[in-house]
């Protein structure tokens, strides 16, 4: 499901939605004056680019006129400051349209970021990363270059097809006509062209990500590649990849190889025809050499304007899906969120504040959880919990057993609001938790995931995570805890080196005690905890052993657990399968029953037991 | 500066084959310069033969009489076929410059194919200690991002440069012809915009590079907001990251913006140059035509020269200070291309479908300065079962590896039915082995395709029987598109265990004459390996079978057990033989008892602390 958006073809929209695009406009609203500024820019462009082939002819015709004493320096003079003034604009448009395009494509980021902060678990389900990160920058950069340079193109074309089109009717109407002829056809060349070109790069890039993929799969397959003796049928199958690519490649050149000398044929009947009608003029004597010679410039140069303009609609059709996909995305209502009566007591409190009161004016303390008839399911029809009924004290620590896909996960989701029960309530303190501040209740958890995540950065600025205002002492303290501290001396530049992006520097067992430590460090009343599965080192393992021990005093926690020792430890054991409670008490309780329980049990006792062993032996020697 | 000449020369190497559609491509250009070039001549002499009824040269006269004759003498009709003339030599030229684009395309694209192609045949046919030691991440960016980098030298910069060098080439003699004072005027701005250029980026790529490293700090930031979203829920820490995003987006709009006003330097100064070129040519050729030094045609012309060249000219600073960025790519790209392929000297040819006995003399091997096997001797029977059990880092996987000759022994001898492993052919030492790996890799095709990989010609239903076998069958069933689900990003992501299996039925359809299951059943539920386990033992004896695994349960069965420890075969033997031994195998085996006498114990603590519902737990434990 999530990852058909990986597939998502990007439509090609004929249509242009001027209401989505009103949408988009918001985000220009901020640089009007700038947007202005650009506009009288491209008048100014275009008004020289008209300006330069008229004085051209002008001179012609007084050097032909005058001969000698015509002001040959003057116009030439005139010429170069109307290139001087075409030149700082140039350089003044493009730092105007550069600040439009940086400042929107940040608002965009910044808004989709809040935004993405905002939303819930259920969309980040269905929404690869990929998928996500792909809006955030080339949907972005796409939407902001058309906001810079759309606008320019639409003013400096215009502009300019306005002004040939005066000063060749001032100067000749009927060649001004002749001339003119050749504007649609320029116009359909370059539209039809620049679509192709468009649609061509598309398949190219995919065809281009289809290969990187293909060689990623040879050299992370190849051992098994050679294990199936599979080298050469790998070969054809990836040569028809980039067969693929070749094609794609070539036809997207073969348009744009087509393109420019098509424009300029054209053109070449557009000065031919001035040529031809406006030889006959001058000779008839309706009109002067240097007029002719400024039609032929026109004529040369009207292409110009008529590309960008097709360009300007291109680039709109073009970014239509980014726009879609943004609006979208900020159009998505969080659905989790504090209600108005909530909000109302946050500001409330944030008038009055009182001692030991939450945010949102309620008692601070969590004294019970109960889950009362929670029924809960991803996608409507399929349910995951069904009645789902749990009391829990303060100072309980609970373990979840069971299969894959039992529901633990669901339980744990819950209770943390990422998800809402679809029926049924989950009650703190004996009230709907969606009477309460999302923030609040979310502020009182540690969460330790089986895969532990950390940010790129030093391993003190992850520790701290878990309180922003922690002190370095605090840190430390935090580490010791969990007995972190001495591995973290022992790195390179201790508490300050770098873990890596995504912890990559770290080992598994490492990052689960730095992720242990930032939970034990915003001391909070509620630990939740999916233990690791995969092996880590005997030393690491006792480490992580006691360390969750530690967090499990006196705060109520739910932990997914797969250790033994944990599972022990807990107060009460629930067993969970197919989204009910199958068993649940403590251990002994439940080992005397011999159901369920008890078979999970002696499995995984003889396995950790065999493991032990053969570590043991390993170490024996070392 | 020799390795640099060398590069250049293996540049020139990978042309081969195309070389004559280059020079097809640049004959195609210089004509269709060339006819291009006419066009303003056409204008100059019908401007000043025909409209301005000057005196003209004996060229332009040629030309005037050969359009006047057609025209019967009527000037109207000659300046019409002037206008025709015009358009004619410009489609003409179009035509060229199109033949000229469309091989030059077919040149590059084809070579960059071809060296695609290369480069993963040899990244295939490289010996496993080569992929040990380079990193995934390097060897894709080699193959694809410097393979661009080389394709953008052939496809754009070779024939850009070609271009502009033809187009001042061919378009000197025809000014100096017109006029050589005005020649050397209308091309001083030439070297300037050049030079310009160069300088220019040299001197501003650092800040191309702080942009683009501004852009990976803030997705890095973005990325691991994204997959770390419940952490940051969890500690409530949305306004701390959109802080922290916001720095990032804010530095790289800045950096970004920099770059426009950098860029906006350049083409502003760029344009004013070619423009002030034309200026120039106005103001000297004004005067020049105004004291009757010069036609007015000719002026028109010169003018018309100086923008089809100037602007093409311009690109070429661009181009020419990326040209050294091709060169550092194909030395990265060569660094593959020559690393020696895994050696095959097949002495003996084997086809025939071996039977499936392997002895193993005296063999150790080392990896570095480290002895991964030392003196093992080991002998296995067609059909036999082995299982191999070990402590992590005891050999057992290496021992798999020298196997399928993905590493060479230096000592000892592995022989597969008697004849010597290092003189059998890689490939068909290969093909005898059925392997399972711990984390198997599976490709981007549907389960179907995957599991077939085996062996191709295999019928759906024998595809079905292998899922079956290995368990997987079900779970496949519950996919939407069944045996039709693809794996991998675009599909199904499957769990450890899915995997495999999936392996597993891959191996069984290849129905090779050895098996090797290298601790391949550790994600799978104990349930599903009894089942597996099971199924195998149905087809005993057909193949031999080599078992590495963590559990008892899964080996105990084996015909042969071998205990590795150090690289040394510690114990051998059957289950009966080991127990009786003593040793590690031993002691694995008693955890059983001792889980037995844990749990008795735990339940009599547990029945005196609860002796209040004793009647009720009694009752449901007494059956067990």
């Amino acid at each position: 499901m999530a990852e058909d958006h990986l597939n998502e073809e990007d439509p090609f929209h004929p249509r242009i939605d001027w209401a989505l695009w009103r949408k988009i406009l918001i985000f220009a609203r901020p640089y009007r004056r700038l947007l202005l500024v650009l506009s009288i820019l491209g008048g100014l462009c275009a008004g020289c680019d008209v300006l330069l082939p008229w004085l051209t002819g002008r001179l012609i015709d007084l050097i032909k006129l005058d001969g000698a004493s015509a002001p040959v320096f003057r116009y030439g003079f005139a010429y170069l400051s109307a290139v001087a003034i075409l030149a700082s604009c140039i350089w003044t448009f493009i730092v105007v349209a550069g600040r439009i395009t940086t400042g929107v494509s940040y608002d965009i980021r910044t808004a989709a970021f809040a935004k993405l902060q905002e939303l819930p678990f259920s969309f980040y389900d269905k929404k690869a990363v990929g998928w996500l990160m792909a809006r955030m920058t080339s949907d972005c950069s796409n939407l902001s270059r058309v906001m810079g340079w759309a606008l320019l193109d639409l003013v400096w074309g215009t502009c300019v097809l306005t002004g040939i089109t005066i000063a060749m009717f001032i100067r000749n109407w009927k060649l001004a006509l002749v001339v003119l002829l050749i504007v649609p056809p320029l116009l359909w060349i370059s539209r039809f062209f620049q679509v192709r070109l468009l649609l061509t790069s598309r398949a190219l890039r995919k065809a281009n990500s289809h290969t990187t993929a293909g060689f990623n799969e040879g050299i992370v397959g190849v051992r098994t590649s050679k294990s199936l003796v599979r080298e050469k049928q790998n070969l054809v199958e990836f040569s028809g990849l980039t067969s693929t690519m070749y094609g794609h490649a070539v036809s997207n050149a073969l348009y744009s190889a087509l393109f420019l000398p098509l424009v300029l044929a054209v053109c070449s009947i557009g000065v031919g025809l001035a040529l031809w009608r406006g030889g006959l003029d001058v000779l008839g004597g309706a009109m002067t050499l240097g007029t002719l010679v400024t039609f032929i410039q026109y004529a040369a140069f009207i292409q110009n304007p008529v590309q960008e303009l097709a360009n300007m609609l291109t680039m709109i059709q073009g970014a239509q899906a980014s726009a879609e996909r943004i609006v979208g995305l900020l159009d998505t209502d969080p659905q989790i969120k504090d209600s108005a009566d909530v909000l109302a007591r946050i500001e409330e409190h944030r008038k009055n504040p009182r001692i030991n009161v939450a945010l949102d004016g309620l008692t601070d303390h969590i004294d019970t959880i109960e889950f009362r008839d929670v029924t809960f399911s991803y996608n409507a029809g399929q349910e995951i919990l069904h009645s789902f009924n749990l009391t829990v004290e303060a100072g309980q620590s609970i373990a979840l057993v069971g299969p894959t896909g039992g529901g633990k996960t669901t339980i744990v989701g819950l209770l943390c609001r990422f998800y809402e029960p679809t029926s049924g309530q989950i009650l703190i303190n004996g009230a709907d938790y969606r009477q309460r501040s999302l923030r609040w209740l979310q502020s009182k958890l540690g969460i330790v995931l089986q895969q532990p995540h950390l940010f790129s950065g030093t391993i003190k600025e992850n520790i701290r995570y878990g309180k922003l205002s922690a002190t370095d002492e605090e840190i430390i303290e935090a580490a010791k805890h969990v007995n972190a501290h001495e591995f973290i001396t022992a790195l390179e530049g201790g508490y300050n080196a770098p873990v890596g992006e995504g912890g990559g520097r770290l080992s598994t067992g490492q990052k689960q005690l730095i992720a242990l430590a930032r939970a034990i460090l915003a001391n909070p009343q509620i630990f939740i905890m999916d233990e690791a599965t995969s092996s880590v080192d005997t030393q690491t393992e006792r480490s992580i052993q006691s360390a969750v021990e530690h967090m499990l005093e006196d705060r109520i926690s739910f932990v997914i657990a797969h250790r033994l020792s944990t599972i022990r430890s807990a107060d009460r054991i629930l067993v969970i399968e197919n989204g009910q409670i199958v068993e649940q008490g403590p251990h002994r309780d439940l080992i005397r029953r011999r159901g369920p329980y008890f078979d999970l049990y002696t499995h995984q006792f003889a396995h950790e037991r065999e493991e032990q062993v053969l570590d043991l032996a390993a170490n024996a020697v070392q | 500066m020799a390795s640099k000449g060398n590069k250049a020369r293996s540049l020139w190497d990978l042309t081969a084959g195309q070389r004559s559609r280059y020079l097809a491509a640049a004959v195609a250009m210089s004509i269709g310069i060339f006819i291009l070039y006419l066009s303003p001549l056409i204008v100059r002499t019908a401007i000043d033969g025909l409209i301005g009824r000057q005196p003209v040269d004996s060229s332009q006269r040629f030309f005037i009489r050969i359009l006047e004759s057609i025209a019967h003498d009527r000037v109207r009709w000659a300046i019409f076929l002037a206008g025709l003339c015009v358009i004619t030599v410009t489609f003409i030229a179009g035509g060229f410059t199109y033949l000229k684009g469309k091989w030059a395309a077919i040149a590059s694209e084809e070579i960059v194919r071809q060296l695609r192609n290369r480069l993963y045949d040899r990244l295939q046919h490289l010996p496993i200690s080569y992929h040990d030691k380079a990193q995934t991440g390097d060897l894709v960016q080699r193959c694809t991002s410097d393979v661009e980098t080389v394709r953008l030298f052939y496809s754009n910069q070779v024939v850009e440069i070609a271009r502009c060098a033809i187009l001042v080439a061919a378009v000197l003699p025809i000014l100096i012809y017109l006029d050589w004072r005005m020649a050397i005027v209308s091309m001083t701005m030439l070297p300037v915009v050049v030079i310009f250029a160069v300088l220019f980026f040299k001197r501003v790529q650092d800040s191309f590079k702080k942009a683009d490293e501004a852009e990976g700090a803030m997705t890095t930031v973005l990325q691991e907001n994204l997959t770390g979203i419940r952490v940051v829920r969890a500690f409530s820490r949305q306004e701390f990251e959109k802080e922290k995003f916001e720095q990032r987006n804010r530095t790289h709009r800045d950096l970004n913006y920099r770059l426009f006003w950098i860029m906006a330097g350049y083409w502003a100064c760029s344009d004013f140059l070619c423009l002030a070129q034309t200026a120039i040519v106005l103001i000297v050729g004004g005067w020049r035509v105004s004291h009757g030094a010069m036609s007015v045609g000719t002026l028109v012309a010169f003018v018309t020269y100086v923008s089809m060249v100037i602007w093409p000219v311009r690109q070429m600073g661009r181009i020419l200070s990326d040209l050294g960025k091709a060169l550092v790519a194909l030395g990265r790209i060569e660094e593959i291309l020559n690393s020696p392929e895994e050696a095959n000297p097949a002495q003996v040819a084997a086809e025939n479908r071996s039977r499936g006995e392997i002895i193993i003399k005296d063999l150790s091997f080392s990896h570095g300065e480290k002895t991964i096997l030392q003196n093992v001797n080991l002998a296995i029977q067609p059909g036999q079962t082995i299982a191999l059990l070990g402590p992590s880092g005891s050999g057992k996987s290496t021992l798999v590896n020298l196997l399928l000759r993905f590493y060479d022994y230096t000592s000892g001898s592995i022989t597969l039915d008697g004849a010597e492993l290092k003189d059998l052919d890689r490939k068909y030492v290969r093909s005898q082995f059925g392997v399972v790996m711990q984390e198997p890799f599976l490709y981007s095709k549907t389960l179907r395709d995957n599991i077939k990989l085996g062996r191709h010609t295999a019928a759906d239903t024998q595809a079905i029987e292998a899922a079956t076998m290995a368990a997987i069958h079900d779970s496949i069933e519950t996919f939407e598109k069944k045996y039709d689900t693809l794996v991998g990003e675009r599909g199904v992501t499957l769990s450890g265990g899915q995997r495999q299996r999936v392996a597993l039925a891959r191996a069984l359809l290849k129905d090779a004459p050895i098996l090797i299951l290298d601790d391949a059943l550790s994600a799978v539920d104990t349930r599903t390996e009894t089942a597996i386990l099971d199924a195998l033992k149905q087809r005993r004896g057909r193949q031999t079978t080599i078992v590495i695994a963590h559990r008892l349960s899964t080996l105990m069965h084996a015909d042969k057990i071998v205990v590795l420890d150090h690289g040394r075969i510690a114990q051998m033997g059957t289950h009966d033989q080991l127990l009786s031994e003593g040793g590690l195998y031993r002691r694995l085996w008693q955890i059983q008892g001792t889980l037995e006498e844990d749990l008795t114990r735990e339940m009599e603590i547990g029945a005196a602390l609860a002796a209040d519902d004793v009647g009720q737990t009694a009752a449901e434990a007494a059956p067990t």
